[in-house]
């Protein structure tokens, strides 16, 4: 396993060696079990499937009443023609969330695999499942086959933010300002596209990030809260750097940790990673949360150690290794933060049960095609 | 006279065979294959960069396919999107007893698993051109690593 990038380590020294960690109020508890499904009628075939997700506490304290609300994202819907499975899936977490009646959904992104209006449209009918209110924010797969003009049609433009029961959600679009790699080089929209859907692709760059004039926008809707107030930040993306050629960061992560770092209760919640992942930075701790599609599998380096990692999955069985998520503040000022993983316990107990239990002595290498200049 | 005869024969063979041994044993035995040039290393460095190319874009849903007559996926999947940068592949675990199979399998029936099964695609020859592109691909990705066949 590589060592930790000085970027990663530069990190740590500039926001960990001041001390400063999210609230000590809040603790991930560790108390993890199983628990059979709340969820009675609605979803046929839950018992069959065996599913049994897995709780992770989240102790916190604050005056927040009641407040439930769903993630669910990384559907990357193919038209159904095509691919019925992940239809399937999608179909499956959108009548679970439907059955909870949380407060509200947030959809994290990634509704389409190739930004298809077909796929994109199928989305749109499948979300009329879910009647609770629905905020969205996009995914890469979603925006760069017509520039996010059908997805802002159908979902609205990001960032934006409400406050609901004490916690202030906002939702950044961490996936629009991609550098533009296809102009100078003719690319199609579907070239484009094709290039951005290849999550270990080189030709789009860096890709992921706020941006200038989102962070002035972020900086300027926190500056008038109160600095212990919970507050929630939504983004496709983690907002730090775990595997940058992976786009599993947002290459601007440095501004957004500066603009959180007076309040002392912020928490990520992101998708685009398709797996369990748990880190706190400074103020702010970041949860990962699963695809409803397929899991990827944890980046050779750069995983944060306080996560505990998932189990490695079954390929042959397209439910393990994949799920959604609920989130439940308490009247007794706790957060339950439950992983929806659908057919297998969530974590691994042995190392090679793990999902990063074969990086060590892992060397890895990116692509060798995309060395190779296509465009004339 | 016939006594003679055989005798020149000993001789002869005998002669013959001391003659060859001595030989063999003095020849140097690089003698049967030339040296390599640098432009023949680059040859051969060529010809395998062009097969781990083809292996990337058939691992990524390109490639030659339509041409090599084969179909590795019927879902839109293809191997990298559960697979970046030929990651969770494990190629240097193989051969392992493969609980898919129940059996100890290759790295190249576990290629042919996931075509047929997760990629719902139809599996291709254990020794044709497109399986020992993916193959190489994969091994290219992992060079480096270090080869533990048999762990899960």
């Amino acid at each position: 396993m590589a060592k930790i990038h000085p970027d990663q380590q530069e990190m740590h020294k500039v926001l960990g060696g001041q001390k400063q960690k999210p609230d000590n109020t809040m603790s991930i508890s560790r108390r993890t079990f199983l628990h059979k499904s709340i969820i009675s009628g609605g979803v046929v075939g839950a018992a069959t499937y065996g599913w049994w997700p897995l709780v992770n506490t989240i102790d916190i304290a604050h005056g927040a009443s009641n407040l439930n609300f769903a993630w669910v994202s990384d559907t990357h819907l193919y038209p159904k023609t095509l691919n019925t499975r992940f239809v399937d899936k999608a179909v499956r977490a959108f009548k679970e969330v439907e059955s909870m009646k949380p407060d509200f959904m947030i959809f994290g992104g990634d509704l389409a695999q190739k930004g298809d209006p077909e796929e994109l449209k199928l989305g749109a009918q499948l979300l009329k499942a879910v009647t609770v209110k629905k905020v969205f924010i996009p995914g890469e797969h979603d925006w760069y086959l017509d520039m996010g003009a059908l997805w802002t049609k159908e979902f609205g433009s990001s960032p934006w933010s409400f406050d609901l029961k004490g916690v202030h959600f906002v939702g950044l679009d961490t996936v629009s300002r991609a550098p533009d790699y296809w102009s100078a080089k003719n690319m199609s929209p579907k070239e484009r596209m094709g290039h951005m859907e290849a999550l270990d692709g080189s030709v789009a760059g860096p890709w992921a990030g706020l941006g200038q004039e989102q962070l002035k926008w972020l900086d300027t809707d926190l500056s008038g809260l109160n600095k212990s107030q919970p507050i929630v930040i939504f983004s496709h993306n983690p907002l730090y750097e775990y595997y940058p050629p992976w786009n599993f960061w947002v290459r601007d992560w440095r501004e957004v940790h500066e603009i959180v770092r007076p309040y002392s209760n912020v928490t990520n919640i992101h998708g685009h990673t398709h797996q369990v992942l748990y880190n706190e930075i400074g103020s702010m701790r970041s949860i990962g949360m699963l695809a409803t599609s397929w899991p990827w599998p944890y980046a050779p380096e750069g995983v944060p150690k306080l996560t505990k990692p998932h189990v490695r999955v079954d390929p042959g069985d397209p439910f393990d290794g994949v799920g959604w998520a609920k989130h439940r503040w308490s009247q007794q000022d706790r957060i339950d933060h439950d992983y929806m993983m659908w057919d297998r316990d969530v974590y691994a107990d042995a190392t090679w049960d793990s999902g990063t239990g074969d990086n060590p002595g892992l060397a890895l290498r990116s692509r060798v095609v995309d060395k190779i200049w296509q465009y004339e | 006279m016939l006594k003679n005869k055989s005798k020149i024969i000993w001789i002869i063979t005998v002669t013959s065979l001391f003659v060859g041994v001595t030989l063999f044993l003095l020849t140097p035995v690089s003698a049967h294959k030339k040296r390599h040039s640098a432009a023949d290393m680059q040859a051969f460095d060529d010809a395998y960069m062009e097969v781990v190319k083809m292996g990337d874009a058939l691992f990524h849903g390109g490639g030659p396919q339509d041409e090599l007559g084969i179909t590795l996926s019927k879902t839109g999947m293809a191997c990298a999107m559960c697979h970046p940068f030929a990651s969770d592949v494990h190629p240097h675990q193989f051969p392992k007893f493969q609980e898919q199979m129940s059996e100890v399998a290759g790295l190249r029936e576990m290629i042919n698993w996931c075509i047929e099964k997760p990629n719902e695609g139809v599996m291709i020859g254990i020794d044709s051109e497109a399986m020992v592109a993916l193959e190489a691909y994969i091994m290219w990705s992992h060079k480096g690593t270090i080869i533990e066949p048999g762990t899960h």
